[in-house]
């Protein structure tokens, strides 16, 4: 337990003690004006590692938030003569707000539309602080007056150790989130948007909320720039300053507080990295090194291609030629970060900090900490009980895809309680169905009612909310997660800490519940040993069946699988229909869609049979089985009904 | 403000809307077989020009030096995919913003250095006296870059529907997993997407230097705008970016005079993002369907 | 991690280590960059009189000579950079002073450093009102920063003049959306209230860093009858109004800032540039035997056949011998003693643009000019001929000519 603590959290306040003593010792105000800037960089990393790192999406317009706290906290104290406080605030809260407003239109796009979107706002918000002389000042600056801290004015140092305070606190705070609810969402809506909202998690809600955190981070960074420079500019907040955080970011490491940290001291120094030629020469040449390295590692292990391993080698052997034949490293200054960056990028994807971390974690292995145990399953996943009145009811459904009718005409009732079989040749439409169901799409027209409420349409996250859950057919598993995570993502109603608490660390009892609940779960599919097993290292049946345990955890009414038994050698299908009865008898209701007529047979009691987007028949499974239109369906003009069945 | 001075305004505007039109035509072409952009592309339009007026001042005739500043072009576009895209594309991520910005840094510095920092003129035989046209003043210099635009987009569109090569292309645009099953290399049909919007990139180089000057920053607001024209028209649109690009162009015109200079890049950048929020797939584009 | 924290102290260390033999003379401003070509020119032209001085053996601190070690830093025109850099070099404990700066954004930025520190710092070629404006406050009895360049306050007064002097009624004012730009708009509307509101102002307009169509704006003016532009702007959007002007024929003459006579206009406006005028410091023409050896001496050693920017270099130059001048007069590489020794310097300065007598007097909070060495007089009109500028008015030509011919500058 201690060796634990030392390990995670030795670094750390090491670090930060060593940075928060060094004023007692220099005195030199260069220094600390550097010392300083890492602390603001620090934070303001962090808040773009939320959208770099954890959304995974290019973000274009973190300057803009720098530059908007900024001008939030300088306004505050020239036009309204507000405090220290006062002003950091402000600072925080434009962050937020515009970070808010940008989110709800940018998110919904993803890849090169968000870079652009953002790169617009970025781009707009020049322009406005630019424009609006009137409020800010204009293309002449605003000069500022630090005020008084706490009643007291701050000297240099005072200053910087506010900062390292605030650093410290953001660390603390995101780690917080991240070991959270939060922390698995994110993950999760980057392996798959898809099954993050049709478990009821809300890839935008999420997306939205972490662009916002993110930028007010960027906000209070401005608010801290504006009363370390105390001279604000517009032009100042541009692209070029956003390719340099860029850098900072991805050279340091995405998704990594160290790797932010890393990534500031980066960007901080390197100026004087470049002004400085034998030391320039020696990075370079190091990093030439590294990259030679981690290439032919790469290679011998064969886990890169040789353009990955070549590449940084030649890119860092440019920088090393470079260094030597240029006069003034100076002027090549974009060209250097350009060519760091594209090692890095294509070598050690996962940046500086991630490569020692691997190397780390080897060196001091550490085992997580032990799992509580298993919560009972009465009290996770009560039983209900089944009336045997109806549960879901399809009226006439239809959903056309220009002139493809897909779903044309469906009416069907899923009897409470029942496992209820939908079967159909290739093409016949079960998965739009189910699609259309689940919420994916939304309907040509026809109505769905779940216990006679009418089902929402054409939005997973609010069906999910309805008590609807599924799986499906082609895997959607959240691969980074471990199993244990996969379902603890879904469990639905175990996180109730509103976020500004769990930034404070007030979720972690909560984590210790919803840790039993899930592995309660996992057991019940049997994949209780496999809990700290990530996801994409277990079998295809295990990630069949984990998928069935990420349903359940949304405890729900009704229970879609999307053919869960495709591609499950026989042994593992043995085990799935097992594991379905055992879930049948707490009383969920569940949609089988199978091409396994035997599964179907042993377990469902209707069947309804779809072709061509309609329902050709529909009775017990040995009434289907005996439909001739069923027969002719899959077979053509078969005359065995037998055969038909194995399709 | 008279009739006359919006007329003037409005020509002026559209005429550089329409070489937003031709980088933005780049960034179709390549995100039509790869769903890949180059945000490099303003680099390469800025490299281009200054090898064709080093070509320029070397003595090269003017008609020589359009093809060949354009085959260089060309071949700066395939070391784009090369070095920045294809192995992004190969992992399935969208690792090639980040590349295609980091080569976009490396080719501005690497010309701030061999070409220096200052804008340049661009000699041309093209005349920039105006001619009065209907009331409105209008160079021949203006004239040929819309000539240009439209000789090099027809060309290349006719390209894709006449020829084998071009009708690959197509067919790996249309369905990249249909056309590798029929034999075709969506590799070879992606690079050669490339080449061609390297080449459409070193045209609007070449056409709009002698207008605005050839400089390593010439083209960073040329840049964004293509890419709100782009993304407007939707980025598989075709002729779309003609029509938003000519818009845009005069909207900023119209911006400026009315709204006031400084606010000009505003509307359409307003635009980008509200367009992006509304219709994500672009004015012109095609929907998606999401499957599972 | 320790490598990287040790690497980082050694850098800011490594200039401490140095020999105390010499006089630090830190030289600033954005050599990489947008305004690379005034920051270069001023870094050239300045190491130019550096490199003179060290070859005659150095300036005579005391008993010693001792050689000027220039410092170099590279602000690139970031405000933020400027404010360490000023931070970096004043907290160096051996640093004479510090000469440069071009954009009045990083002055702002980072003067305050200086001033805390007493650290003398000559503005060079700056010329943003603000600059120095900023001081003038009856809290700053005492101001370790002083200006080499003709501030924009002259500049703009010229410019006006010229305009109501070439019976001009109505003018468009015409600005860049920068800093400079927006001051300098500022000092012409002000200049025009000042000298009597002869000039009626038919259109206001602004233009973008990177704009390359000014038709909008230009014919807002065009169509208001305008009778001449007066134009405050960096760089080669400059050329983009002269090149717009000719499109639209607007056949008014375009009258501004010195930056208009920078090769990026210059060259980019080509024959349109033609008549174009501006306020000089220093005119690239060999008039004087002084200016002679200068120029040649700069083509020579940057192997150039023209100065990007003449009156950054020119400036530059003069600055580092009204610095040296400082130096000897202290007798100490004391950066304090030296900015008394500025405030009254006893012996003539012979310079590339004149020979500077008294440049600087005591600080006056109320009055900015103490510390500007620059006066009407010292500036001329340039007007832009065929590639080159030459003198405006053949009447300043005549009496520099006079004035280096044997009588004192002023």
């Amino acid at each position: 337990m201690l060796r634990r603590l030392v390990l995670t959290r030795g670094p750390e306040l090491a670090v930060l003690g060593f940075l928060a003593a060094i004023p007692l010792f220099v005195t030199n105000p260069y220094a600390l004006g550097l010392l300083t800037l890492l602390a603001i960089y620090g934070i303001l990393l962090i808040g773009l590692d939320v959208t770099v790192g954890y959304l995974g999406q290019v973000n274009l317009s973190h300057v803009a938030f720098l530059g908007l706290g900024a001008y939030a906290a300088g306004l505050v104290v020239v036009r309204l003569h507000g405090g220290f406080t006062f002003s950091l605030a402000a600072a925080t809260l434009v962050g937020l707000v515009f970070g808010g407003l940008l989110a709800f239109p940018a998110l919904r796009l993803e890849g090169p539309q968000f870079a652009l979107a953002t790169l617009s706002f970025a781009t707009l918000t020049a322009t406005a602080l630019n424009e609006l002389e009137a409020l800010t000042g204009g293309a002449q600056g605003l000069s500022i007056l630090r005020p008084p801290f706490l009643g007291h004015p701050l000297s240099a140092s005072g200053f910087f150790w506010l900062c390292l305070a605030l650093f410290a606190l953001v660390w603390m705070a995101m780690r917080n989130l991240l070991a959270s609810q939060w922390g698995r969402a994110f993950e999760a809506l980057r392996d798959s948007p898809i099954a993050t909202d049709a478990m009821g998690v809300g890839t935008y809600r999420h997306k939205v909320a972490a662009f916002a955190l993110g930028s007010a981070l960027g906000g209070l960074a401005g608010g801290l720039y504006a009363l370390n420079f105390l001279y604000l500019q517009p032009q100042s907040y541009s692209y070029d300053l956003m390719v340099i955080l860029l850098l900072g970011v991805v050279l340091g490491g995405r998704m990594s507080l160290w790797g932010a940290f890393l990534g500031a001291c980066l960007v901080v120094l390197l100026p004087n990295l470049l002004s400085n030629r034998l030391l320039f020469q020696v990075f370079s040449g190091l990093g030439l090194l590294l990259a030679a390295y981690s290439g032919t590692r790469g290679l011998v292990k064969k886990t890169t291609r040789p353009f990955q391993a070549l590449a940084p080698v030649v890119a860092m052997g440019l920088l090393v030629v470079g260094g030597l034949k240029v006069q003034n490293t100076e002027d090549w200054r974009k060209a250097i970060f350009a060519l760091m960056l594209f090692s890095v990028v294509v070598g050690l994807p996962e940046g500086v900090m991630g490569f020692a971390a691997k190397a780390l974690s080897k060196l001091f292995h550490l085992e997580p900490p032990a799992l509580p145990p298993a919560a009972s399953l009465d009290e996770v996943l009560p039983a209900r009980a089944s009336d045997g009145s109806s549960l879901l009811r399809l009226i006439d459904l239809k959903q056309y895809f220009g002139g493809v009718k897909a779903v044309d005409g469906v009416s069907m009732n899923v009897v409470s309680g029942a496992i209820h079989g939908l079967i159909g040749p290739n093409g016949s439409g079960k998965s739009t169905l189910v699609n259309v169901v689940s919420g994916l799409y939304t309907p040509t027209s026809g109505e769905m009612t779940l216990r006679g409420r009418l089902l929402p349409t054409g939005s997973l996250m609010r069906v999910a909310g309805f008590g609807v859950a599924r799986t499906f057919q082609n895997l959607q598993i959240f691969s980074g997660l471990s199993a244990l995570d996969n379902v603890m993502v879904a469990l639905r109603g175990a996180y109730r800490t509103p976020m500004p608490l769990v930034l404070l660390g007030a979720a972690r009892g909560e984590e210790r519940k919803a840790q039993a609940d899930a592995l309660a779960l996992l057991e019940l599919t049997g994949l209780g040993v496999d809990a700290r097993t990530p996801a994409k290292d277990l079998t295809y049946g295990s990630q069949r069946l984990l998928e069935i345990a990420r349903a359940l955890a949304r405890r729900p009414e009704l229970l879609i699988l999307d053919e869960p038994a495709a591609g499950l050698a026989h042994p593992d299908v043995m085990r799935l229909v097992e594991i379905i009865r055992r879930i049948a008898s707490r009383g969920v209701t569940m949609i089988l869609i199978e091409h396994h007529m035997d599964v179907v047979s042993e377990l469902c009691t209707t069947v309804t049979v779809l072709d061509g987007g309609r329902v050709i028949a529909e009775g017990t499974p040995d009434e289907v089985k005996r439909h001739p239109k069923v027969i002719e369906a899959y077979l053509g003009q078969a005359p065995a009904a037998g055969a038909a069945a194995e399709a | 403000m008279t009739a006359a001075v919006l007329a003037q305004v409005v020509v002026s505007g559209a005429l550089m809307g329409l070489v937003y039109a031709l980088v933005a035509y780049g960034f179709q072409l390549t995100y039509a077989t790869s769903k890949s952009i180059n945000f490099g592309q303003g680099e390469l339009v800025m490299v281009s020009a200054f090898v064709s007026l080093s070509l320029v001042n070397a003595g090269l005739p003017y008609g020589l030096v359009l093809p060949a500043g354009m085959l260089f072009g060309a071949l700066l576009g395939l070391f784009v995919e090369r070095a920045g895209v294809r192995l992004a594309l190969e992992q399935k991520s969208e690792g090639w913003i980040l590349m295609t910005i980091i080569l976009g840094l490396f080719f501005l510095s690497a010309a701030e250095n061999v070409w220096g920092r200052d804008d340049r003129p661009f000699p041309t035989p093209i005349s920039s006296d105006p001619i009065h046209l209907l009331g409105v003043d209008i160079t021949p210099l203006e004239i040929s870059v819309a000539v240009g635009v439209f000789a090099v987009m027809g060309l290349v569109e006719l390209f894709k529907r006449v020829t084998l090569l071009g009708k690959a292309f197509e067919a790996v645009s249309a369905d990249r997993d249909a056309a590798e099953l029929m034999g075709i290399s969506a590799r070879r049909a992606i690079m050669l997407s490339y080449g061609l919007s390297g080449m459409v990139a070193a045209l609007a180089g070449i056409l709009v230097s002698p207008i605005t000057t050839v400089g390593p920053t010439m083209s960073s607001t040329l840049i964004l705008k293509a890419f709100s024209v782009a993304v407007v028209a939707g980025l598989d649109s075709g002729f779309g970016v003609v029509v938003v690009g000519i818009l845009l162009g005069a909207l900023e015109a119209v911006t400026s005079l009315t709204v006031g200079s400084g606010w000009r890049e505003a509307p359409g950048l307003v635009l980008l993002i509200l367009a992006l929020a509304v219709r994500p797939t672009g004015v012109f584009g095609k929907a998606t369907i999401r499957k599972v | 991690m320790i490598c990287r924290r040790l690497a980082a102290l050694a850098v800011i260390l490594l200039p401490a280590i140095a020999s105390a033999q010499t006089v630090k003379l830190a030289l600033t401003g954005p050599f990489t960059g947008g305004s690379a070509p005034m920051g270069g020119s001023f870094r050239d032209g300045a190491k130019i009189a550096v490199a003179e001085i060290n070859a005659a053996g150095g300036i005579q601190v005391g008993p010693v000579k001792m050689k000027i070690e220039p410092i170099e830093r590279d602000d690139e025109a970031k405000n933020e950079r400027g404010a360490l850099i000023a931070q970096e070099l004043a907290s160096m404990s051996d640093l004479a002073g510090v000469i440069g700066s071009v954009n009045t954004g990083v002055v702002m930025a980072g003067d305050k450093h200086f001033q805390e520190k007493g650290i003398t710092k000559i503005i060079c070629p700056a010329a943003g009102s603000k600059s120095m404006t900023q001081w003038l406050d009856p809290k700053v009895p005492d101001l370790s920063i002083f200006r080499f360049a003709a501030h924009d306050g002259i500049q703009s007064a010229m410019v006006v003049e010229e305009a109501i002097n070439r019976k001009f009624k109505k003018v468009m004012v015409f600005f860049d959306s920068t800093n400079y730009g927006v001051s300098g708009r500022d000092d012409m509307l002000d200049q025009i209230k000042k000298q009597g509101n002869k000039l009626e102002i038919v259109a206001q307009e602004k233009f973008n860093i990177g704009d390359k169509d000014m038709t909008a704006q230009l014919l807002k003016g065009k169509s208001a009858g305008a009778e001449a532009v007066l134009i405050w702007g960096i760089g080669p959007e400059l050329a983009a109004v002269s090149n717009g002007m000719a499109k639209i024929g607007m056949k008014v003459p375009l009258i501004g800032g010195w930056t208009l006579s920078m090769s990026n206009y210059i060259d980019n406006a080509g024959k349109n540039g033609n008549g174009t005028l501006m306020p000089q410091t220093f005119i690239e023409e060999p008039i004087t035997p002084k200016a002679k050896a200068f120029i040649d001496a700069y083509h020579k050693a940057y192997s150039v056949a023209r100065i990007a920017s003449p009156v950054s270099a020119a400036q530059g130059y003069d600055a580092v011998y009204i610095f040296a001048a400082a130096v000897k007069q202290a007798g100490t590489t004391d950066s304090r003693k030296i900015k008394l020794a500025l405030e009254d310097l006893k012996e003539p300065v012979p310079g590339v643009i004149t020979t500077w007598v008294k440049p600087y007097a005591k600080w006056d909070p109320n009055n900015v000019e103490s510390h500007e060495a620059f006066r009407r007089e010292q500036v001329v009109m340039g007007m832009v001929k065929d590639g080159a500028v030459v003198f405006g008015n053949d009447a300043d030509r005549q009496r520099l000519k006079k004035a280096a011919a044997g009588t004192k500058g002023r």
